[in-house]
């Protein structure tokens, strides 16, 4: 691979893994330095760009300062017990996030997962317990929850609209959170014919838009590449560092850090990273 | 307002890009009119208005059926149920009025001797009725499939059965044989008063399912509070 | 095998070997692995010296600034920090008894 177009690919990644703009100025810069002194091939020395930058934000996350404190409550949960027929799927489960905070719901297939969720978004009735949300509410499920026949930007202005939001808002309100994962929405494709990954940035995006103080998210990013996959995380971490508080149900948990809460229905306990 | 208006446009647009749907909903009628045209036209006239209703009563079921999904997060977003059924009524009953307005034309320049005010009030109340009537088969029936058969039967029923057969009036296009026999026919005032009677009822039955039913579907579960942000 | 049990060595103690080629002088990434080539330590890349370099100066063992290379582009020199130096005088106790003892069971097993 030619030094350009491989440094460039690093530049990349190293961006997509949240890797602070000036650290990734430096290292870029050293890279080069190193290329341009040894003659080594890229590649070689360093091996390809988006495993060489996994391995450089990890050098530089572990020693990061703890983030601010996490601000007051928004999102209670209390007690809750759901029952489908005979079969209890969650008993007196509570959880509780701060704005600032990412609590990750974790457990088995039929662990009831997104049930606990739809209980979140009160799509679904518990059999006990109670939910309290303070502020607005934004929710991203499993799948559907889009329109076929609409395209990415008439489903921004719709739910915008449910928002308060004008047309031109939420239409580039929309295309940014798109941009944020690698997306871009303008060509105008009927959501029936985007690609299931695709759909989920969609879906992701209608969630986001508006500005909820709580955000909902059911096993967003399935059908996403690794790259969307890493987009994802950085989209929560930035939603994080806004001030909202953030739920993701989740069945692989490999990025443990920014996750601050892990609920897991298997155990049915919440622990505090 | 704002927010049903979205609403209704954003139907609006998902109704034209069905294409085959579109196509079917415009021919429709046309095969019922000139299946009749030929024997008896003051048949063909019940027919087209029939197909009429089935036509959009199809498109509103398939417009229900499709905003299923999207609703509860729509719900979510700041709408109230309210919101989203009317916003999709009016679209239907958009979509209804262009419809028809080329088949009244029709029935205008291709016969003569009938009152073509009941005709034109006979199609205003079709697509006033079959709206409704589609959306509130969707929220009864989930599947596109099984509205569709229930849709069949209901119109085909309303073509064999005798309308002066009281079970008869439980149809809800009953209305348009009563209206239309005044129009053709020229027969008393009564008929006219009991289709509109008959129009009026359904139209209100079929309006309080579907606020009902989204309200149902939709409602804010009592176990979720929001409380004004701290 | 022989290989990849070699960069596992390598992988514990790589961080300490650079805190002492820093000890001596002050030096920047290239000049560091040919550095380490010299003292026998083969195999070693870019893509694992760069992070290592990076923790040690995010735990505050080195320092670094960016200097003019001659000809080339700016080249980034690490020094070692009071800290680093207090950390490679204590592993390097260290090391030297856990060597000590893998050596000493080693070398009965090259005897027999």
């Amino acid at each position: 691979m030619r030094h350009d177009t491989w440094l460039d690919a690093l530049a990349g990644e190293l961006r997509r893994h949240g890797v602070a703009p000036e650290t990734a100025g430096n290292v870029l810069a050293e890279t080069a330095a190193h290329l341009w002194e040894s003659g080594d091939d890229p590649v070689r020395a360093f091996g390809p760009p988006q495993a060489y930058a996994a391995t450089v934000a990890d050098s530089v996350r572990a020693d990061l300062p703890r983030r601010a404190q996490a601000g007051p409550v928004r999102l209670e949960v209390d007690g809750i017990t759901k029952r489908y027929g005979r079969r209890t799927v969650l008993r007196e489960v509570s959880l509780s996030v701060r704005a600032g905070e990412v609590a990750a719901v974790v457990g088995a297939n039929g662990s009831g997962k997104s049930t606990f969720l739809g209980i979140c978004a009160g799509l679904v009735s518990p059999d006990r317990g109670e939910v309290r949300v303070h502020g607005s509410l934004g929710y991203c499920p499993q799948g559907g929850g889009t329109s076929d026949f609409l395209v990415p930007d008439e489903h921004f202005v719709l739910v915008g609209a449910g928002r308060g939001m004008s047309r031109a808002d939420a239409r580039d309100t929309g295309r940014a959170g798109a941009a944020a994962l690698d997306w871009d929405p303008r060509d105008g494709t009927q959501a029936r014919h985007l690609s299931g990954g695709t759909r989920q940035k969609l879906n992701l995006v209608m969630a986001g838009l508006g500005d909820p103080d709580v955000l909902l998210l059911d096993e967003p990013y399935q059908g996403f590449d690794q790259g969307s996959y890493l987009d994802f995380w950085q989209q929560v971490r930035r939603w994080r560092d806004s001030g909202k508080a953030i739920v993701v149900v989740t069945h692989l948990l490999n990025t443990r850090d920014g996750v601050d809460i892990v609920l897991d229905l298997g155990k049915r306990r919440e622990e505090r990273a | 307002m704002r927010k049903t208006f979205t609403v209704a446009e954003t139907a609006l647009r998902e109704i034209a890009r069905r294409r085959g749907v579109l196509a079917i909903l415009v021919l429709f009628p046309l095969a019922f009119y000139l299946s009749r045209r030929d024997s008896h036209l003051g048949q063909s006239i019940r027919f087209v208005c029939l197909g009429l209703g089935w036509a959009l009563s199809t498109a509103a079921l398939f417009a229900g059926s499709a905003a299923r999904s999207i609703e509860p997060r729509l719900r979510l977003s700041g709408y109230r149920g309210h919101h989203l059924y009317l916003g999709r009524l009016v679209a239907l009953w958009t979509v209804g009025l262009l419809l028809a307005a080329p088949y009244y034309v029709l029935i205008r320049i291709d016969t003569d001797g009938v009152r073509y005010g009941a005709i034109g009030l006979i199609m205003v109340l079709t697509v006033a009725v079959a709206a409704p009537f589609g959306l509130a088969l969707s929220a009864a029936l989930p599947r596109e499939l099984e509205g569709m058969l229930v849709l069949l039967i209901i119109v085909g029923l309303q073509m064999m059965m005798d309308p002066a057969d009281s079970a008869s009036r439980l149809l809800p296009f009953w209305f348009s044989r009563e209206i239309g026999t005044y129009a053709v026919d020229h027969t008393d005032g009564g008929y006219l008063t009991r289709g509109l009677l008959h129009a009026v009822v359904c139209l209100a039955a079929l309006l309080a399912v579907v606020a009902i039913a989204s309200g149902y579907r939709l409602r804010q579960r009592s176990h979720l509070r929001f409380v004004a942000r701290r | 095998m022989e290989l990849e049990r070699r960069s596992q060595w390598l992988r514990g103690v790589l961080d300490l070997c650079v805190l002492g080629v820093l000890a001596q002088r002050e030096s920047y990434g290239y000049e560091l692995i040919q550095s380490l080539h010299a003292a026998g330590l083969d195999g070693i890349q870019g893509g694992t010296l760069y992070p290592v370099l990076l923790r040690l100066q995010r735990g505050g063992q080195v320092a670094a600034h960016w200097r003019e290379g001659g000809s080339g582009p700016a080249r980034k020199y690490y020094r070692i920090t009071p800290e680093g130096a207090e950390t490679l005088r204590r592993s390097a106790a260290d090391w030297e008894s856990f060597a000590g003892g893998v050596s000493a069971i080693l070398r009965e097993v090259a005897a027999r």
